[in-house]
């Protein structure tokens, strides 16, 4: 198959789950009880306002109506309207999304710095005690719910030890980079750093322990290789192997798994963005469906399963490039 | 490669020495030279910092009706009147105020400008209010119910003001002098109704502090308006934070990142009481929770099964396990400190062969009945919910269940009549904000009213009457007599006012109020 047409595939297939996205919501917005206009009105209001209201809304119309004019608006990109915050979804869905971008890349990072290393001495130590060690936090990283962690964290980091704020984002990376390149102020960029610690290791505890586990298992199945026995015997140094070709070889999968999780980590921030009043869009999400502001929590989780879909594609896009075998399959 | 190892480790030594160091440095630096604007382990109150469940919904100040919007708002739009902890009415804006046959004249203040430096006039006053009660000016404000008795409001000169109404001054008074935040008229109409946006240019008011950042549901930051016509602001700086979570908010004043922290759950007391430097401090609110019986609908039709409901509940051991103890037993509907509420009336004592007895009176012996809750609308309102269904429940002659439904669930089945069976008996919770008892009696106890759950002629009259009655003793005691026999008609199981319960930096002169303000003029250290 031409890649062309490997990517016509993956993408007509990722419309049919943005579609089913879409659809489900409407369907649980539908069966839900309650009169949206509540959501709308004070609820002394007269029954005359509120049937102006609906019918302003389109709300009396047949469910068949509201759904195709729903359909027709979010294919011109409008999600809608939030009449809670008097604001276009599209906006506040927007404007959220740098803080999850960095709290999912700052947890991508974390894990990446602690997850290698460990995996690499515990792939090459194995059955040492470095090795029970590494295998050991790896169970504890993958079993440990994050919302725990994110309280325990600031229960101790923060409380007990003040070491760490226990949360919120008082500057965007953007604001305090910008400030730094402008003014060589670090001060923004520090305060930035110092809040979003425990977040990032909140939310990259589980993917430093999945990236550990599979570093180890890649390095073990790399070194049963006989290219490794090969090189060993022309005298290379055991530590270039073991970095140049055992490492290199063991990164494909977990660049796969790199991209994935991203877009995991971006829609799974929504507990350690609650436990650290983190402002992005989790945060958001848990305000959205607290005060059943439906527009808003479909414009949410549509924004969330469009990134998921889309950094599906490009990791599919990239695998194929890499390993043009998956052309076939 | 022995050798090669030692060196290779010799190294990683280095390595693992540096980083280490230069780890904890970096640790070191961040935690302690960083110049942190959310930190504030100041002891004099140049800045303050509020942590609050929400912050605003949006900017529009006539378009909300919800406490703690008003905490954020008051002080960028700044109340008419000041109101005092215990509802009186002081100058502020307003100057004079008098009522004549034609309705309230207000005199205002000739020195007031907004912060884009347009001077106030009389005729933004008169729009304020007719953009509060008249949807066609743009927005559907949830005030327009606390205006119930203004018809309408006009500009006299440029500094007088009519307010239109039929009803007692007394009345009108506490309707018009909780309401009024003036808005800019030639601004407004030139914003998006409601006024949205979501930076520092959505807000345009006349109060002592102006917004200099605004992140929506995130902060809002407020600097000393200069050109305030009153005394200086006393803080350079004001922060309002929002987190939903209560140990969230708990936890940002036992760290010093906040000094009033608002609605600390039972749960989270004892953690911020044991914490160094604060404490809890608490207020009984207007707020009331109570359990509807709609009056329409079998067996609820019944007064003797309605008072029988009322006996079955310990609303005072409710309020000791449910509440851990933060809230006030209700005696009527009125909570106490609102103007008409009656101080000679006891609650239900929990009395089980007495409920019973009445039940057979009643002749709904063997009922099944169900109560429906919101969860997580009020305090542990599910819990509260629970426990009032178990203790119904142990009534020999009535089985009692219990559910859950979603708020606005119990908003339809609390607006669709007093004989609509869908829902009749469900938890619900209502702030007398106004401070008279004809905002928590009208909506409830007049017929066709919004809310209506009790069809009871008689008492409706009464209340219809009561706004009529311009001598304001005669006014009360109308009041008091109607919450009188509206406990012996017993059209709710009444259970408690809401504590406010409040995470407060220890050397802070701050007291809670029942209106659940937090007004920074009255903040000090």
């Amino acid at each position: 198959m031409a890649f062309g047409k490997f990517l016509l595939k993956r993408t007509l297939q990722g419309i049919l789950v943005v579609w089913g996205v879409v659809t489900v919501l409407f369907g649980l917005r539908a069966v839900t009880p309650g009169d949206p206009v509540n959501l709308i009105v004070d609820p002394a209001v007269d029954q005359a306002t509120r049937e102006r209201i609906r019918q302003e809304l389109g709300l009396d119309q047949p469910i068949y109506v509201q759904y195709a004019d729903y359909l027709q608006d979010l294919l011109v990109g409008d999600l809608g309207y939030s009449y809670q915050a008097s604001r276009p979804v599209s906006t506040m869905v927007i404007e959220r999304v740098p803080a999850t971008l960095e709290l999912a890349i700052a947890a991508t990072i974390v894990a990446l710095v602690i997850a290698i290393p460990l995996g690499v001495i515990s792939g090459t130590r194995r059955n040492e005690p470095a090795d029970y060690g590494a295998t050991s936090f790896s169970l504890l990283g993958i079993s440990t719910p994050n919302f725990w962690l994110g309280i325990m964290l600031i229960l101790l980091l923060a409380v007990q030890l003040d070491v760490f704020p226990t949360g919120r984002r008082p500057v965007a990376f953007h604001d305090a980079l910008w400030t730094f390149l402008t003014t060589f102020y670090v001060g923004d960029l520090l305060t930035w750093l110092h809040h979003i610690i425990l977040p990032a290791v909140t939310l990259g505890t589980y993917f430093t322990a999945l990236i550990t586990r599979l570093t180890r298992s890649g390095m073990l199945d790399e070194y049963g290789k006989p290219y490794v026995t090969a090189t060993e015997a022309k005298g290379i140094p055991e530590t270039l192997v073991r970095y140049k070709h055992v490492l290199r070889n063991t990164m494909i999968p977990i660049i796969t798994v790199l991209g994935l999780q991203l877009g995991t980590l971006i829609g799974g921030a929504v507990v350690t963005e609650t436990v650290f009043s983190w402002p992005g869009l989790g945060l958001r999400l848990i305000s959205a469906i607290h005060n059943l502001d439906w527009p808003l929590i479909q414009g949410i989780i549509i924004f969330i399963g469009v990134s998921y879909v889309i950094i599906n594609i490009g990791v599919d896009a990239i695998y194929a490039k890499l390993n043009p075998r998956v052309l076939d399959e | 490669m022995k050798g090669a190892d030692n060196l290779y480790s010799g190294r990683r030594s280095v390595l693992k020495a540096t980083g280490v160091i230069g780890a904890t440095a970096g640790l070191g630096a961040i935690a302690g030279c960083l110049d942190d604007p959310e930190g504030d382990d100041d002891d004099d109150l140049d800045e303050i910092v509020i942590t609050q469940g929400e912050i605003i919904e949006n900017p529009d100040p006539n378009d909300h009706i919800t406490g703690p919007y008003f905490n954020v708002l008051d002080p960028v739009y700044e109340p008419l009147f000041n109101v005092t902890p215990e509802f009186e009415f002081e100058p502020r804006v307003v100057e004079e105020w008098e009522d004549t046959d034609e309705g309230a004249e207000l005199t205002l203040r000739d020195d007031v400008v907004f912060h884009n430096g347009d001077e106030m006039t009389a005729e933004d006053v008169a729009y304020t209010f007719n953009r509060m009660i008249d949807p066609d000016l743009g927005i559907e404000s949830d005030q327009a119910a606390g205006l119930g008795a203004i018809d309408n409001a006009e500009a006299l000169d440029d500094t007088t003001v009519l307010l239109e109404h039929e009803v007692a001054p007394s009345l009108a008074e506490f309707e018009y002098a909780n309401y009024g935040r003036v808005v800019n008229q030639e601004w407004i109409e030139d914003q998006e109704q409601p006024v949205a946006g979501d930076d520092e240019e959505a807000f345009n008011g006349t109060g002592p502090y102006e917004v200099v950042e605004y992140e929506p549901d995130v902060q809002v930051v407020l600097e000393p308006f200069e050109d305030y016509w009153g005394d200086e602001a006393t803080l350079e700086r004001v922060v309002f934070n929002q987190d939903g979570e209560s140990s969230g908010r708990a936890n940002a004043l036992e760290t010093g990142e906040s000094d009033i922290v608002d609605n600390i759950i039972p749960e989270d007391v004892p953690g911020v009481d044991d914490a160094d430097g604060v404490e809890i401090r608490e207020e009984t609110s207007l707020r009331n929770v109570f359990l509807v019986m709609k009056s329409g609908v079998e067996p609820f039709d019944s007064t003797e099964f309605r008072q029988a409901m009322n006996y079955a509940v310990d609303n005072e051991g409710i309020i000791s396990d449910a509440l851990g103890g933060y809230g006030e037993a209700m005696t009527q509907p009125i909570p106490d400190g609102v103007f008409g509420h009656n101080p000679d009336l006891d609650t239900y004592e929990q009395d089980l062969e007495q409920a019973e007895e009445l039940v057979e009176e009643s002749g709904y012996a063997g009922e099944e009945i169900t109560l429906y809750s919101p969860e997580g609308r009020y305090l542990n309102d599910a819990d509260v919910a629970q426990m009032a269904a178990d203790q119904i429940d142990q009534l020999d002659n009535v089985d009692c269940s219990f559910d859950t439904a979603p708020f606005p669930d119990i908003s339809d089945a609390n607006s669709a009549g007093y004989d609509d069976e869908e829902m009749p008996f469900f938890l619900i919770g209502w702030g007398v904000i106004t401070g008279d008892s004809d905002y928590g009696l009208a909506p409830f106890f007049v017929e066709e009213a919004p809310q209506e759950t009790l069809r009871n002629e008689e008492i409706s009259e009464a209340i219809l009457e009561s706004q009529t009655i311009e001598d304001e003793d005669e006014r009360e005691q109308q009041l008091q007599e109607i919450n009188e026999e509206l406990r012996e008609e017993a059209p709710w199981v009444f259970l408690h006012s809401q504590d406010s319960v409040y995470g407060v930096r220890e050397d802070l002169d701050w007291e809670p109020r029942t209106d659940e303000s937090i007004y920074l003029w009255e903040l000090d250290s």
